[in-house]
């Protein structure tokens, strides 16, 4: 095992590596594992080394390339780059052996228990894979963790949309920003964020044929704009891509269709159409829906934080819908529920990139006033500041963009699949929450179906389960519940159990 | 208000379910309650072995002990039949298969201790008998060369947990039984002949409180009888195991066996899914509340060294299991006793009441459930109830005073 | 050579500076990619109908972050890699999953 570090962060991305770089500069030993190969996140992903060239930042976040580089060249952070961290363990003062908590205890012990449970004062250990060895493993001893986990697309579950050539607007957009992939030819691009009109741009600009755009929501109101201009200014640059991607696009002849869901994907084998209808003001379908060809579907519908790291820590979580849906609880230092444990970026409710930033800023100063490194009050409230305006604009593309789930949940039939690993359909739901009128939350309903239980762990069916406990229950989302999530919160072969062990020669 | 039954069942797990839906089945008015949904704690997260073996647990500590807990071997029994024609009688699947199960040994050592369990288990009428290694690996080529002997018994297998609960629950709802979830017991009082039940019901809308009768009450908790005890003043001892397991993601069929270790905490098993359920009893730690009593509402956490020794005991006899993707382990809160018998039988001084709990309770669910019916009935268990008598330890905390 | 059913609508490299030429292997067959590629690139741009399968329905890569798993994959024996994550190595053996 490698020594122990101050703070291991969680995610290279904006936030990750702004932590890293302000609890750095302010002395502390870093390290920050992340699955990709490069720091960056999704939002900065470029193409790999091996390909030469000079690396392309995507143009709305002129801070981007000092920060990578400052925080890639500082001597007080190291990086582990293509491990994935799957699960984190507190560790108390026993930690080291069984100890007290041996099921084998003796008659009339109360061994079960372990006294010298309490707060993670001792700190974390972190489990992280082997980047050189897929078999292996990694334990990092850590006195404080930051979850910087960023998020990932937010699934719907329309019919057909396990067919080949269904993809999320993030996969799209990284297989061209940094693989320089472009993923078919003919491409139907449906959903409510922003993201989807940047990826349809950056399609079209990849000779891909934009089939059309079918975007949720109408226009947004006189009322909507005149409410958004306050939240402008410094996001300039970012509205002005946004309006040169929807003037390209037009200008290329695109048809970008608003008030239009997808109602079905059509293929065998492979996606060959899609099925498109327009829909009210509260994105449910009003009319016929009509087919046009295509070879990938794309989804754009918002993102989902990823929060698993702190469920599996006993976090708690919050309910928020237009923040993504479950979101890590936290005070104003970016701490959440169990000490020791810090979160920012996208865990902490779904804001972009400019906002992660701060909040990687101010959380990396506050875990290093917290471990007694002096910090400037000026420090932090900069970075408070920066997390303030940022937040206008997260709260005005939050509010315009928040997804009508209940409506998007209607798109599923009965046949549809909501759980993709376990193959479970929407009828399998409704049937078992008819027949068991006791069950009343997601896990429930997790635990009886398998929706939830395949290798990606419910991330793509536990909004669209709860949804459907929530509708049958008449109760709202939040009360639903969500999954648990456990060790490994990606999977990782049994082997790698073994491998964490202290000493190989101790395994019995 | 009060609403009026023959029977409440305390506790929505297995034998919660199956005590329910047999009091139902013989005309009975019951209502469950369950302080949380369904099936969520032990009999859901348990690993679902049907095994009637002696475990690792009950032999490790020499012989006295494992003479005490072959005492147990009617309930098991019982529950191989139980379990063998509970799905046709309720008409529905609770994904039993008892395609038997090993218990292996790599040393001589543990080939000496299969020897005598062997022999104890026979003298109690259990169908199991000592194989060497060759013999073994012919009925299952997946076990490694390491594998020195094996006790095989055939009538070993697993249910699925998942949904056998869930499954007589709505037996016993067809049947018109009551079943009330998120509503917690948090009283018991004699009431005429009966028993007035307390319990405070939670919704998003708030809490409300019930008031219950019944003749009597069946305790089906878990490990949450002790705290049921308190209610009544009664001592019924119970000692919470936090217990990990792991489950891989699904893979061709390659283990139809239940497999057990006699020298180390290993069960493993393949689910009618495909998955690869890797558990045997390797410990958690579960929190300490404020009084310095384990904390049953919080959660359990991993231990590393529980990581790596059950992934080490099952690669060891099962070598193909290295490179299976493990997509959870969790941990589940299990119930013991400080004698290792279960608790079975009419709770001490409290006429009406009845109580089960403790030790292999998942697997002999059914026996108990059969067997506190009769007691409440005030007819003849099928099987001599005495060495579970939960009155022992009112006796024993009454000589101590 | 593939049939222009089966190339049309696939995904394509787009002109850009590539790494070294290099080659894997995918259910035996060879296939050509180019070093700094992931695995799922170059199963992609080779037109492969499934890399996955759940209950014998195809799967390809869905969120290309590492999250819906679709991408699983046995590389040189390590089953459910996923291919998004993993980087190319000249004389990779890949094989798709079933189920």
């Amino acid at each position: 095992m490698s020594a122990a570090h101050d703070l291991v962060v969680v995610g290279a991305g904006p936030a990750g590596a702004a932590a890293a770089l302000a609890a750095a500069d302010a002395g502390l030993d870093v390290l920050v594992v992340d699955e990709q190969r490069a720091a960056g996140g999704q939002i900065l992903r470029t193409t790999p080394p091996e390909f030469g060239g000079r690396r392309k930042l995507p143009t709305g976040y002129p801070w981007a390339g000092e920060l990578l580089d400052r925080a890639r060249s500082h001597p007080g952070i190291a990086w582990r780059h293509g491990a994935t961290v799957f699960g984190i363990l507190p560790v108390t003062a026993d930690a080291s052996s069984a100890g007290g908590a041996d099921a084998s205890a003796g008659p009339g012990s109360a061994d079960g228990a372990d006294a010298s449970a309490g707060p993670a004062s001792a700190g974390f250990d972190v489990l992280t894979s082997d980047p050189a060895d897929p078999a292996g493993s990694g334990r990092v001893r850590a006195r404080r963790v930051l979850i910087a986990s960023g998020a990932y697309d937010m699934p719907v579950a329309i019919p057909g949309w396990t067919l080949p050539g269904v993809m999320m607007a993030g996969a799209v957009q990284g297989f061209l920003k940094s693989q320089r992939l472009r993923v078919a030819d003919r491409v139907v691009l449906a959903g409510s964020h922003p993201l989807l009109l940047i990826v349809a741009d950056q399609l079209l600009a990849a000779g891909a044929r934009i089939e059309e755009v079918a975007i949720a929501r109408g226009i947004p109101s006189p009322v909507e704009l005149l409410r958004a201009l306050p939240a402008v200014p410094g996001h300039v640059r970012l509205l002005g891509e946004l309006a040169g991607c929807v003037l390209r696009l037009l200008r290329a002849g695109v048809r970008i269709s608003t008030g239009t869901v997808p109602t079905e994907v059509l293929g065998d084998g492979r996606v060959q159409g899609v099925r498109l209808a327009r829909a009210d003001r509260g994105w449910r379908q009003t009319g016929p829906a009509r087919t046009v060809e295509a070879d990938a579907l794309v989804l754009g519908y918002g993102f989902h934080p990823s929060t698993e790291l702190a469920r599996q820590l006993g976090c708690a979580l919050d309910w928020d819908s237009a923040q993504g849906g479950w979101i890590v609880r936290h005070d104003a230092q970016l701490e959440t529920t169990v000490p020791g444990v810090h979160v920012a970026g996208e865990p902490s409710g779904v804001a972009g990139a400019e906002q992660s930033r701060a909040e990687g800023e101010l959380a990396g100063l506050t875990i290093a006033a917290a471990l007694g490194r002096p910090v400037p009050e000026r420090a932090l409230a900069g970075a408070r500041r920066r997390i303030r305006s940022a937040s206008r604009f997260s709260g005005v593309v939050q509010r315009m963009f928040a997804p009508r789930r209940e409506a998007l949940l209607e798109l599923a039939t009965p046949a549809t699949e909501i759980c993709r690993c376990e193959t479970v359909t929407r009828s399998t739901i409704d049937g078992f929450l008819d027949e068991n009128p006791f069950a009343g939350t997601a896990d429930a309903v997790k635990l009886a179906c398998r929706s939830g239980m395949g290798p990606c762990q419910g991330r793509y069916c536990e909004s669209a389960v709860a949804g459907l406990v929530a509708k049958a229950r008449g109760t709202g989302v939040g009360e639903a519940g969500r999954f648990a999530a456990h060790i490994p919160v990606k999977p990782v072969p049994l082997q790698a159990y073994v491998a964490l062990a202290d000493d190989p020669a101790e395994v019995p | 208000m009060s609403e009026r039954y023959d029977s409440i069942v305390v506790g929505g797990g297995l034998l919660g379910a199956a005590l329910a839906w047999m009091l139902a089945r013989e005309g009975a008015r019951v209502a469950l309650l369950e302080r949380d949904q369904l099936n969520q704690h032990a009999s859901g997260q348990n690993a679902g072995s049907l095994h009637f073996q002696l475990e690792y647990r009950m032999v490790e500590h020499g012989w006295e002990s494992a003479r005490t807990a072959a005492e147990a071997m009617p309930l098991h029994l019982e529950a191989a039949r139980e379990w063998a024609a509970l799905g046709d009688e309720l008409g529905e699947s609770l994904g039993v298969a008892q395609q038997g199960g090993f218990m292996l040994a790599e040393t001589a050592e543990q080939v000496e201790v299969l020897r005598r369990k062997t022999a104890l288990e026979q003298e109690w009428g259990l169908d199991v008998r000592l194989l060497d290694g060759d013999e073994a690996r012919r009925l299952a080529p997946y076990l490694s060369d390491s594998v020195l002997a094996a006790a095989f018994c055939p009538l070993e297998g697993k249910a699925d947990t998942r949904i056998a609960g869930p499954a007589l629950a709505r037996g016993a709802l067809r049947l018109g039984a009551e079943v009330r979830t998120r509503t917690e017991v948090v009283d018991l009082v004699p009431a005429g002949s009966g028993w007035a039940v307390h319990a405070v019901e939670r919704s998003e809308a708030g809490e409300r409180r019930l008031r219950l009768e019944a003749d009597t009450v069946m305790l089906a908790a878990g490990v949450w009888t002790t705290r049921l005890g308190q209610l009544l003043d009664v001592s019924l001892p119970t000692i919470p195991l936090a217990l990990m397991m792991s489950v891989s993601a699904p893979t061709a069929p390659f283990v139809p066996h239940l497999v057990q270790h006699a020298g180390t905490k290993l069960s493993l098993k393949q689910t009618g899914n495909g998955t690869v359920l890797i558990g045997g009893g390797w410990p958690a730690r579960l929190p300490l509340a404020a009084d310095g009593t384990p904390d049953l509402d919080s959660r359990p956490t991993l231990l590393q060294s529980s990581l790596v020794g059950n992934a080490a005991a099952a690669i060891g006899v099962v070598p193909r299991t290295a490179s299976l993707p493990i997509v959870r382990s969790w941990v589940g809160t299990t119930t013991v006793t400080p004698d290792q018998l279960p608790l079975v039988g009419q709770v001490p001084g409290r006429p009406g009441v009845f109580v089960a709990t403790g030790g292999s309770a998942f697997t002999l669910g059914p026996s108990f459930a059969r067997s506190l019916i009769a007691l409440a009935d005030g007819r003849p268990p099928g099987i001599d109830l005495h060495p579970y008598d939960p009155a022992r330890f009112e006796r024993l905390s009454h000589a101590r005073r | 050579m593939p049939d222009a059913e089966a190339t049309s609508g696939r995904a394509a490299r787009l002109p850009s500076e590539r790494g070294e030429p290099a080659e894997i292997t995918v259910d035996g067959r060879p296939v050509g990619c180019f070093a700094g590629e992931t695995v799922a690139t170059a199963m992609l741009a080779a037109g492969v109908p499934a890399f996955s399968h759940r209950n014998g329905e195809p799967r390809i890569p869905l969120c290309n972050m590492g999250t819906c798993f679709e991408c699983g994959v046995t590389v040189d024996g390590v089953p459910l890699t996923r291919a998004c994550l993993t980087t190319v190595r000249d004389g990779m053996r890949v094989e798709t999953s079933e189920r």
